[in-house]
C-alpha cells in the first residue's frame, strides 16, 4: 500500500514512516499543507494521513476539502489532537474517511488504514462472506462453518460480519465498539473482549483450526492464514 | 459609573416633566372650562340688560331711554358697567361713554375691545345691538373685576410648577445619592473579591428592592464560584495525585530497565507494561477533557430527539456478556414513552457507566435492573439498581466527585471518574444523578424532561425523524 503522510511533527512523522515501512509499505512525507496538496494531487496514493494541525495555522480539513472538491477519491485518514465528537463529525463531513485521535497506538493507525484501503478496493453489492470453511450469507443471515450452521445473536452477527468484512486485517477494539455497537467513546472495560470470546466459542470452540485469532496489544483478526496473528 | 450617573439625571428629569405634563393635563381643562363659563355667562347678562334697555326704548323711545340710562349711570357703581345710545351717526346719546369705541363696527353682535373706563385700558365685552330709528345701543361689561382672580390662578400654577421642580431636582439628587453609595459599596466589595478574596460577600437584607436582590444574585454566583475554585484546587490536587501514581510505575520501570538491561525478551515485556502505564495516564486525560466537553455545555447544541429505551436497551445488550461472566443478572425494564431530547452518544456513554460500575460493585450470582419508565413525574426515569455493596449515606454526595474512590473501590480498575462523569451528562440535560438505597444494593437515578413536541407529533402520527433532518447540528455518527 502507498501512503502519503501529511504531517509536521518529526517524531510523529519517523515513528509512522518506521512503522509503515517495517509493515511492507511505502510512504512519503509532506512537511506542509501545501506540499501535501501538491503530492496527493500529483502521485496515486492507496491513501492519505491527514495531520489537522499544520504549519502555518493551515487546518488539515481545508486540504481535505480542496482534495475533495478537486474530485480526488482516494481515502484520508484524519489526525488530529482534538477529541471531541464534534471535532471528529466535522472532519468526516469535510470528506475525511476515517478520524484517529493522537496520541495513538500505531497498531491501531495501521488496522484503520487497512481497512479505509480494503473499503476503496470496494466490497461491492456482496452478498457472501467466505473465510476458509466458515460462510456468511447476509441475505438470509446464516451462519456456517463446514457442515454445521451456527446460530448467532443480531449483534453476534453484526460482528463477525465486521470481522468477515475486515478478514486478514487487524481489527481493533475501537474500531469494534464504532462499528458495531456504534459508541464512539471508551467504556473503560473489557466488554469487547467478552463479546469477542463469546462469538469465538461459537464459531471456533469444536474446530481445530482456529480463525479468530487475537492479536496482540492491537485487538483482533479473523484469517484463515496461520503467519498472521501476532505482529 | 457615567452611565448610572446618567441615568439618575434622566430619571429625575424624566420624573420632572412627567409631574409638569400632569399638571398641565389637569390645569387646561379648568382654565378652559372657566373661560367658558364667565364669558357665556356674561354674555347672557349682557343680553338681558341689553333685552331690557330696548323694552324701556319700545315703551318709550329715544327720549325715555335716554333718561332711563342717565340715572341707570348715576347710580351705577365704578362703571364697571358700560352704556352707551347713539344714533344713527354714532353720535353718542346717552350712557358713560364719551365716544363711540371705534374698534366696534356700526353691525349688531358681540364684541370684546379695550377700552378706557378712567383706569386705564382694560378688555371689555360688548353687545351692540341696533334699535329701530337707527340707533345704536351698546351694553358692556368690564372684565377687569376678574383678573385678581385670573392672576391668582395663575400664581398657584407657577408655584406649583416651582415646588415640583424644585422638589423633583432634590429627589433625583438624593435617590442619586442613596443608589451611587449603595454602588459604592458593592462595587468596593467586588473590588476585593476580585483581588482574590473569593469569601467576601456583598451585605443583604430582608427587603426585596432590586439592589438588594441583584447583591442576592451576586452573592449566589459567588457561592458557585468559589465551590467552583476549590472544586477545580481539589481536582488538580487529585490529578496531579493520579497521575503521580502510573507515572512513577512508569519511571521505575524505565529505570530498572536501564540499570539491569535484561535478555530482549523480558526488555520488550517491560516496555509493553510501560505502554499500558502510559495508556492510562492517556486515559485520565481523555476522561477529564470529555467533562470539560461536557462541562463547557457545548454540546448542548447537538441535541437530537431520541428514545431513551432504545439507548437502554442496546447498553444493556452490549454488557450482557460481562454480567453472563459473573453469573449477574442484568435485566432491562422499559415502559411508557420514553423521548427525550439529548446527546445520544453521552447518555449510552453515562448509562454504560452505571451499568459498569454496578457490575463492579455487584457480587457474583447477584442482579442488575436498568429500566427507563416514561411519564414519571412529568418526565422519563433513567435507573439502574443493582443488589451490590451500595454506598453509605455519608459517602453518597462524594462519589460524583472527581477522582473520589470509596473504600469498596480500592484494588478495582477505573480512575474515579466514572460517576462524576454520569453526573455530569445528567446535568447538561437539565438533571441530576440521584443516588438512593436500594437494600440492598444501590440505585441510580436520573430524570430526564419529557420530549413533549415529540410525543405530540407521534400522537399526530407524524413522522418524528423529520425533525432530524431540518435540525442545524444533524447527528451524525458514522
Amino acid at each position: 500500500m502507498k501512503v502519503l503522510l501529511v504531517e509536521d511533527n518529526e517524531r510523529v512523522t519517523q515513528f509512522v514512516l518506521k512503522g509503515l515501512q517495517e509493515a511492507g509499505h511505502t510512504a512519503d512525507h509532506a512537511a506542509s499543507g501545501r506540499e501535501g496538496m501538491f503530492l496527493a494531487a500529483s502521485e496515486p496514493y492507496d491513501v492519505i494521513i491527514m495531520d489537522r494541525m499544520l504549519p502555518g495555522d493551515i487546518d488539515g480539513l481545508a486540504i481535505v476539502e480542496a482534495l475533495r472538491r478537486s474530485g480526488k477519491r482516494t481515502p484520508i485518514l484524519i489526525l488530529s489532537a482534538l477529541s471531541d465528537v464534534d471535532e471528529r463529525i466535522r472532519g468526516l463531513r469535510a470528506g475525511g474517511d476515517d478520524y484517529l485521535t493522537k496520541p495513538f497506538a500505531f497498531g491501531e493507525l495501521l488496522a484503520r488504514l487497512d481497512a479505509l484501503t480494503r473499503r476503496a478496493q470496494g466490497e461491492g453489492a456482496q452478498t457472501k462472506l467466505e473465510v476458509a470453511d466458515l460462510r456468511v450469507d447476509l441475505l438470509t443471515r446464516k451462519v456456517t462453518r463446514g457442515s454445521r450452521s451456527i446460530v448467532l445473536q443480531p449483534r453476534e452477527f453484526k460482528l463477525l460480519e465486521y470481522l468477515m468484512r475486515h478478514a486478514d486485517q487487524v481489527v481493533t477494539r475501537t474500531m469494534l465498539l464504532e462499528n458495531v455497537w456504534d459508541y464512539h467513546f471508551d467504556p473503560q472495560t473489557n466488554v469487547v473482549d467478552v463479546h469477542i470470546s463469546k462469538l469465538r466459542q461459537k464459531i471456533d470452540a469444536d474446530f481445530e483450526r482456529p480463525l479468530l485469532r487475537t492479536v496482540r496489544n492491537a485487538g483482533y483478526t479473523l484469517t484463515a492464514h496461520d503467519d498472521r496473528g501476532a505482529r | 459609573m457615567r452611565v448610572l450617573r446618567a441615568s439618575a439625571l434622566t430619571l429625575a428629569v424624566g420624573y420632572i416633566s412627567l409631574g409638569l405634563a400632569a399638571l398641565a393635563l389637569f390645569a387646561a381643562p379648568l382654565w378652559f372650562a372657566w373661560r367658558v363659563t364667565i364669558q357665556d355667562g356674561r354674555r347672557e347678562i349682557l343680553g338681558a340688560d341689553a333685552t331690557r334697555l330696548a323694552e324701556v326704548f319700545r315703551r318709550e323711545g329715544a327720549a325715555g331711554l335716554v333718561s332711563f340710562m342717565n340715572a341707570r349711570v348715576g347710580m351705577q357703581i365704578a362703571g364697571e358697567r358700560l352704556l352707551l345710545l347713539a344714533d344713527a351717526q354714532l353720535q353718542p346719546m346717552a350712557g358713560n361713554l364719551r365716544a363711540w369705541p371705534s374698534s366696534v363696527p356700526p353691525t349688531p353682535g358681540t364684541y370684546t375691545i379695550k377700552a378706557d373706563l378712567g383706569r386705564g385700558l382694560t378688555d371689555v365685552a360688548l353687545v351692540h345691538s341696533v334699535l329701530n330709528g337707527g340707533y345704536h345701543l351698546l351694553v358692556g361689561r368690564d372684565t377687569a373685576r376678574l383678573e385678581p382672580l385670573e392672576r391668582r390662578f395663575w400664581y398657584a400654577l407657577a408655584s406649583a410648577v416651582a415646588i415640583l421642580s424644585v422638589l423633583g431636582t432634590a429627589g433625583g439628587i438624593l435617590v442619586r445619592r442613596l443608589l451611587m453609595a449603595r454602588i459604592h459599596g458593592i462595587r468596593a466589595t467586588v473590588s476585593t473579591i476580585i483581588q482574590s478574596d473569593l469569601s467576601q460577600r456583598l451585605h443583604t437584607d430582608r427587603s426585596a428592592d432590586e439592589l438588594n436582590t441583584l447583591s442576592q444574585t451576586i452573592n449566589g454566583m459567588l457561592d458557585q464560584t468559589e465551590q467552583l475554585v476549590h472544586g477545580i484546587r481539589n481536582v488538580s490536587n487529585a490529578i496531579a495525585h493520579d497521575l503521580r501514581t502510573p507515572l512513577a510505575e512508569l519511571r521505575s520501570r524505565l529505570e530498572e530497565l536501564a540499570l539491569t538491561r535484561p535478555s530482549p525478551q523480558q526488555t520488550f515485556a517491560e516496555i509493553d507494561a510501560a505502554v499500558a502505564d502510559v495508556d492510562r495516564v492517556i486515559s485520565i486525560f481523555n476522561a477529564l477533557l470529555r467533562l470539560a466537553e461536557i462541562d463547557s455545555g457545548l454540546r448542548r447544541s447537538g441535541f437530537v430527539p431520541i428514545d431513551m429505551a432504545d439507548i437502554a436497551a442496546a447498553a444493556v445488550e452490549f454488557y450482557q456478556p460481562a454480567a453472563e461472566l459473573k453469573n449477574i443478572q442484568l435485566s432491562f425494564e422499559s415502559g411508557g414513552p420514553a423521548s427525550i431530547r439529548g446527546d445520544p452518544v453521552l447518555l449510552a456513554q453515562a448509562l454504560g457507566n452505571l451499568i459498569d460500575n454496578a457490575l463492579k460493585y455487584t457480587p457474583d450470582n447477584g442482579a442488575i435492573t436498568v429500566a427507563v419508565r416514561g411519564e414519571v413525574e412529568r418526565g422519563v426515569e433513567v435507573l439502574v439498581a443493582d443488589s451490590g455493596a451500595g454506598i453509605p449515606d455519608a459517602d453518597k454526595p462524594k462519589v460524583v466527585e472527581r477522582f473520589y474512590r470509596g473504600d469498596a473501590s480500592r484494588g478495582t480498575p477505573g480512575v474515579g471518574l466514572g460517576l462524576s462523569l454520569v453526573e455530569a451528562v445528567a446535568r447538561l440535560h437539565g438533571s441530576s444523578l440521584v443516588l438512593e438505597d436500594n437494600r440492598p444494593g444501590l440505585r441510580a437515578r436520573i430524570l430526564l424532561a419529557q420530549d413533549t413536541l415529540q410525543i405530540t407529533r407521534a400522537a399526530r402520527g407524524d413522522d418524528p425523524a423529520d425533525e432530524r433532518g431540518a435540525l442545524r447540528h444533524e447527528p451524525v455518527y458514522p
